[in-house]
């Protein structure tokens, strides 16, 4: 390497620093105005480093009663919906794999249309259906609808294709049933996917605002986007509280985001390679 | 042998999910498009193309079409090039690029509820930016940047962009790291320079990428909601109401379920003008079924 490229790559280093520190910079801010008890305007530069900090906010935010709530209803429902991908998830995605059946290719299309529809479009016909099935504003409708997804049916169905096959014909032989077949040989051969399902999954509904907003209404039902979002609605804003509860929504994911990156990335472009 | 029964009990979940909450809604919302619904009574009155010709005549519903589409053509363009330079940058032999990688891609993986939260705080008087305009000598509007019919939309269009780029990044340095490496030994061989490598390498493979992310970009973006709910509710003055938003308001704040649903077949059909006329402007639309 010449000494002209080793300064090159000493440039380009720190451009994407700077880049990072632009990209990072809301995140430090949402933090550091949690910590502190002041608003948080800047009038001059010395106001853009934390000063006075106190994890009081924290303190507020947990020990008040919605909160906790809100909290627990996140987890209740990300968990769950988790749960019923990684069953259904795997159990459709294995028949697209491995069984031949009337309209197939109609029904894999299906899931792939799923997938490009704008589903903002049917918030009023589904509030309408939630309404009727009387499951507005419970934990049903937060979430059934949502125990399956086309996304995950294509990982699944993408993985299991490309397992052998000789393992289930041995099963079979034994006298193993479908459902033992599925559940104890493939499964166990699928935790991989499996797990960038489930992370996947359980980052996209810890985060989902707009079908748990539109489908409950009462306060002990929201979930944290929600509340979050609904906060600002009924008083003048308390930033440092605010921003706590926003901070305590955000923990979560980049914890998961440090542990499992390489998964969640996989999951998240898991769609676009195929194409 | 594998049972016929038991293939259909797999198939199940996906059946009821795709026929309930799927399908259903998406013909019923066509139906309710040429209906009037009445929420006390339950009546349905037909009503013919009425709902159609209202929103021809209604101004919020061509406000929010123009909203909207700027949002759309005012961040892609951004969003897409500065994604393609990132991944092209993080695909450099430089130290720490796995870090870097990750740092933006966090905007991504947090909640936009919360992200916008963060911006209303930045963008407020006497914020972050306010500061920042102060300090370049730029006149910042008086109540905050969301405050003001001029900078609101295009304050959450800065943010989007900022969010969605690390995503659309990591797509991208995948299917960078998919061109053959032997490609650019031959080029070298040729003596070719880093442009015409970019130009005749690298930009032809990464073509299905560039249709897949305007794709999914346009998708995603012709429905924004969540920004405009948390930061603007549609103001000030309507500068950033939103075809969703419309949605929203008219079919879950004011109960015009017909013509709420007039308004998203409307933006359904505009999605898909536009996702057709990209794939046909890529020479692309096979390929979908695997």
């Amino acid at each position: 390497m010449t000494p002209k490229d080793k300064i090159l790559r000493w440039v380009l280093f720190l451009i994407l620093l700077f880049i990072l520190a632009g990209m990072l910079f809301p995140m430090y801010w949402m933090v550091k105005t949690s910590l502190t008890k002041e608003t948080g305007y800047v009038l001059n530069f010395s106001d853009l480093l934390p000063k006075g900090l106190t994890i009081k906010n924290y303190q507020d935010v947990w020990s008040s009663a919605p909160f906790l709530r809100f909290f627990l209803n996140s987890l209740i429902v990300a968990i769950f919906v988790t749960l019923g991908n990684l069953v259904f998830c795997l159990m459709v995605g294995y028949a697209f794999a491995r069984r031949e059946f009337v309209l197939k290719k109609v029904l894999f299309l299906s899931v792939i249309l799923v997938l490009m529809i704008p589903a903002h479009i049917i918030i009023v016909p589904l509030f309408i259906l939630i309404k009727k099935l009387g499951w507005y504003d419970t934990y049903l409708t937060l979430i059934v609808p949502w125990v399956v997804n086309p996304l995950g049916i294509f990982l699944m169905r993408q993985y299991i294709q490309n397992l052998p096959k000789e393992l289930e014909d041995a099963a079979r032989i034994d006298g193993a049933g479908d459902f033992k077949i599925l559940f104890k040989i493939v499964m166990p051969l699928c935790k991989p996917a499996l797990a960038v399902l489930a992370i996947q999954v359980f980052l996209v509904n810890w985060n989902s605002f707009l079908f748990p907003f539109i489908l409950t209404s009462s306060e002990k039902m929201r979930t944290l986007p929600v509340a979050l979002a609904l906060y600002q609605g009924y008083q003048t804003i308390d930033w440092p509280h605010l921003m706590a509860a926003s901070t305590i929504c955000a923990l979560p994911v980049i914890i998961l985001f440090l542990f499992f990156q390489r998964q969640i990335i996989s999951g998240l472009t898991a769609g676009a390679l195929k194409q | 042998m594998p049972k016929p029964k038991t293939t259909f009990i797999f198939l199940l979940p996906w059946i009821i999910i795709l026929l309930l909450f799927w399908l259903f809604p998406l013909i019923y919302s066509f139906i309710l498009s040429f209906a009037k619904y009445s929420i006390l009574t339950g009546e349905v009155e037909w009503i013919g193309l009425a709902n159609y010709f209202k929103l021809l005549q209604d101004p919020d519903f061509w406000i929010a079409l123009k909203n909207t589409s700027f949002f759309v053509l005012g961040t892609i363009p951004f969003t897409t090039i500065l994604a393609l330079v990132l991944a092209i940058l993080v695909n450099q032999k430089i130290p720490l690029r796995g870090f870097f990688r990750a740092g933006y891609f966090v905007p991504s993986i947090t909640s936009l509820v919360v992200i916008a939260l963060v911006f209303t705080h930045l963008y407020a008087r006497d914020g972050y930016f306010d500061f920042l305009f102060k300090l370049l000598n730029l006149s910042s509007p008086e109540k905050g940047f969301l405050f003001s019919e001029k900078t609101a939309l295009l304050s959450i269009m800065l943010m989007d962009v900022w969010v969605s780029v690390g995503y659309y990044m990591l797509l991208f340095l995948a299917a960078l790291q998919a061109v053959p490496l032997e490609l650019y030994e031959i080029s070298d061989t040729f003596g070719a320079n880093f442009w015409q490598k970019f130009r005749f390498v690298t930009l032809p493979h990464l073509k299905p990428m560039f249709l897949f992310v305007i794709l999914i970009n346009t998708i995603k973006s012709f429905q924004i909601f969540i920004e405009v709910f948390v930061m603007t509710k549609g103001g000030p003055l309507n500068s950033t109401l939103t075809m969703v938003y419309l949605v929203y308001e008219q079919g879950l704040h004011k109960f015009n379920f017909g013509y709420a649903s007039a308004i998203a077949y409307c933006l359904f059909f505009i999605i898909m003008v536009f996702s057709l006329l990209q794939m046909k402007a890529f020479g692309l639309g096979k390929g979908i079924e695997d």
